[in-house]
């Protein structure tokens, strides 16, 4: 299922062979509301734009975005729970109740209305907004592993023949906490298509950038439902739904390849 | 029982004082996040105005005036001391700036009553038959029935409620015009009497069941993996050979087990009835607070927009600690850590 999202990836590719090197977002360029054809898979939408290539670049852009709020919220994470778990005491304190401060907050609407003075908003801006929030879940269970792993014996060993604080993180412990930084990323990745196109949906953003939740955005809001213009909705709807349960499959079997005790439970 | 009394006490106190504090940190950095975002929400307008319209719509002197207004013109500091003010003396969250000078925490009391009764009977409704649905899924494992409810759950619990909003309103309301697509009642009842909850409940469907649809998937999910984890368990076996009735066994034993950390997650999810489903009310232009949020936004009313984030958050915290509070009845043991 993945599979056909990353082949997706090739956009730019398909995208230049089909139209010849327009931008998709180029308004006007075919004749307005045509039907599905074969030369427009999906037709043309009222600004004569071929559906098909928007939705491409849509899921193109939405993917970019999750996989930025995964790297970007995934390494504050690493950082913070390394840093409160192993150094403890003050710190951790501090850092324990930061991380969650910010759980609690409610982090998509907080991101939209910090979102909504913005006048020109790109996809790193987006991305950096929902990171700002969507790191303090993974950082509170890869700090509880860090936490449990801190007084393993081989720890204490690396201590001991005098390795520094620095060696002990990145070469004793960062590999033992890998599966959950593994999943704490595609958590990320998720919550991150999931709060963009929210965001998108509502209208926040630039209309020039298309991702899929600025395409059901712009159908919803057209009015072209009323008219009866419903494979437009259909597209994103679809692609998204595709996105959201093959990340969680992927995710479900990450967890249970690294955590065997789940396989009882979750899967037979 | 003296000294476990003394004890429930400190816990209690303890929990109390911590909810004080989290609520006002939270509350503190819920106003610098949106005070320090470059630029000021009144500039924000005039632009907004100015790259629709196509020209100046008020002049340099009004946005000073307008600024100082609603004391934008402090610095950040002077703003916070008024605003806590306001908040904690007062009650009151800042006048709108869309509709002024009404305050903002009228426009939400206008909005909440709906908000509150379409999430707190989806919640309460979706957890019921998710818990049910869950011990039985899980009591029949390993069946056809397990295969069907298990798969569907999968699918379904992972899609946001907006999406699924958006293609139950796809399919109900447009493609097949059964339901209505917008608003929470007719607009020609200005009566309260059955025409109109009868036309509120038509109305409340489709948003409902696509937070109901959702979130009894998730619920049934964690409940069938409880219940599997019950059946393994050794008193199960007993009950099993003692020849107790299925019905028995599925109530008593199973149902009774997986209720308490279910409970919890009840508790849990209550908190977020406010901001739970805010697009899924846009989607349906339900009168509800996720509605108002998002044509505060559209709107760059500001006092609005931090009235419902602080709402939410006080919400979800007070719903922490009743939780909290409540566990010691469950759990005597909780009072002692």
């Amino acid at each position: 299922m993945l599979l056909l999202t990353a082949l997706s990836f090739l956009e730019p590719i398909i995208n230049s062979f089909r139209l010849g090197g327009i931008q998709s977002s180029a308004i006007g360029f075919f004749p307005r509301l045509l039907g599905p054809s074969l030369e427009h898979p999906l037709g043309t939408d009222h600004f004569g734009r071929d559906v098909f290539a928007m939705l491409l670049t849509g899921l193109k852009n939405s993917l970019i975005v999750g996989f930025l709020v995964g790297a970007v919220s995934t390494t504050i994470a690493i950082i913070v729970a390394f840093f409160a778990a192993y150094k403890g005491g003050v710190i951790d304190n501090l850092l324990n109740s930061l991380t969650n401060i910010i759980l609690i907050l409610p982090a998509w609407a907080i991101a939209a209305a910090a979102v909504a003075y913005i006048q020109r908003l790109d996809l790193l801006y987006i991305a950096l907004v929902i990171s700002a929030f969507a790191w303090a879940g993974p950082a509170r269970s890869i700090r509880a592993q860090v936490l449990s792993l801190k007084s393993r014996p081989y720890v204490e060993l690396a201590r001991m023949i005098g390795e520094r604080d620095f060696e002990i993180l990145f070469f004793e412990l960062l590999p033992n906490v890998f599966p959950y930084i593994v999943v704490g990323f595609a958590y990320s990745v998720i919550g991150g298509i999931l709060a963009e196109t929210g965001l998108r949906l509502i209208g926040l953003g630039a209309a020039e950038i298309i991702t899929l939740g600025l395409l059901l955005h712009l159908y919803m809001t057209s009015g072209l439902i009323v008219q009866g213009y419903y494979h437009f909705i259909v597209g994103p709807v679809l692609v998204l739904v595709c996105i959201f349960v093959s990340l969680n499959l992927i995710n479900m079997g990450l967890d249970e390849l690294f955590n065997p005790r789940l396989r009882r439970v979750t899967g037979e | 029982m003296s000294l476990y009394k003394e004890q429930l006490k400190r816990y209690i106190i303890r929990k109390i004082i911590s909810y004080v504090i989290v609520l006002f940190l939270a509350i503190t950095a819920v106003f610098f996040i949106l005070r320090l975002i470059p630029g000021n929400p009144i500039r924000a307008y005039v632009y907004m105005l100015r790259s629709r319209y196509g020209f100046e719509p008020v002049g340099d002197v009004t946005i000073r005036m307008f600024e100082e207004m609603f004391g934008l013109n402090q610095d950040i500091f002077t703003q916070y001391v008024i605003f806590l003010r306001r908040l904690f003396l007062e009650l009151n969250l800042g006048p709108s700036f869309i509709a002024f000078p009404t305050p903002a925490q009228e426009l939400i009391l206008r909005h909440l009553p709906w908000t509150i009764i379409l999430l707190s009977v989806t919640t309460v409704f979706s957890w019921l038959v998710g818990l049910l649905l869950g011990v039985l899924v899980g009591w029949k494992r390993g069946t056809r029935f397990d295969n069907v409810f298990f798969t569907l759950s999968l699918v379904f619990s992972q899609i946001p409620y907006y999406i699924l909003a958006v293609i139950l309103l796809l399919l109900f309301a447009y493609i097949i015009p059964v339901l209505p697509s917008r608003g929470a009642y007719a607009a020609t009842l200005m009566t309260f009497d059955i025409n109109f909850v009868l036309s509120a409940f038509q109305h409340a469907l489709l948003p409902a069941s696509s937070i109901i649809i959702v979130s009894m998937m998730g619920w049934l999910i964690s409940t069938r993996s409880l219940a599997i984890t019950i059946l393994g368990e050794d008193y199960l076996q007993y009950a099993l050979a003692k020849g107790l009735s299925t019905r028995r066994i599925l109530t008593r034993y199973i149902l009774r087990n997986t209720l308490l950390p279910q409970a919890t997650g009840l508790a849990m999810s209550l908190g977020f009835i406010l901001s739970g489903a805010f697009l899924v009310e846009w989607i349906f232009v339900y009168p509800g607070m996720g509605t108002l949020f998002v044509s505060s936004i559209g709107l760059l009313d500001f006092n609005v927009l931090q009235g419902i984030i602080m709402l939410t958050i006080f919400a979800v915290l007070t719903a922490n600690l009743l939780m909290d509070l409540i566990y010691p009845i469950i759990d005597p043991r909780v009072a002692l850590t």
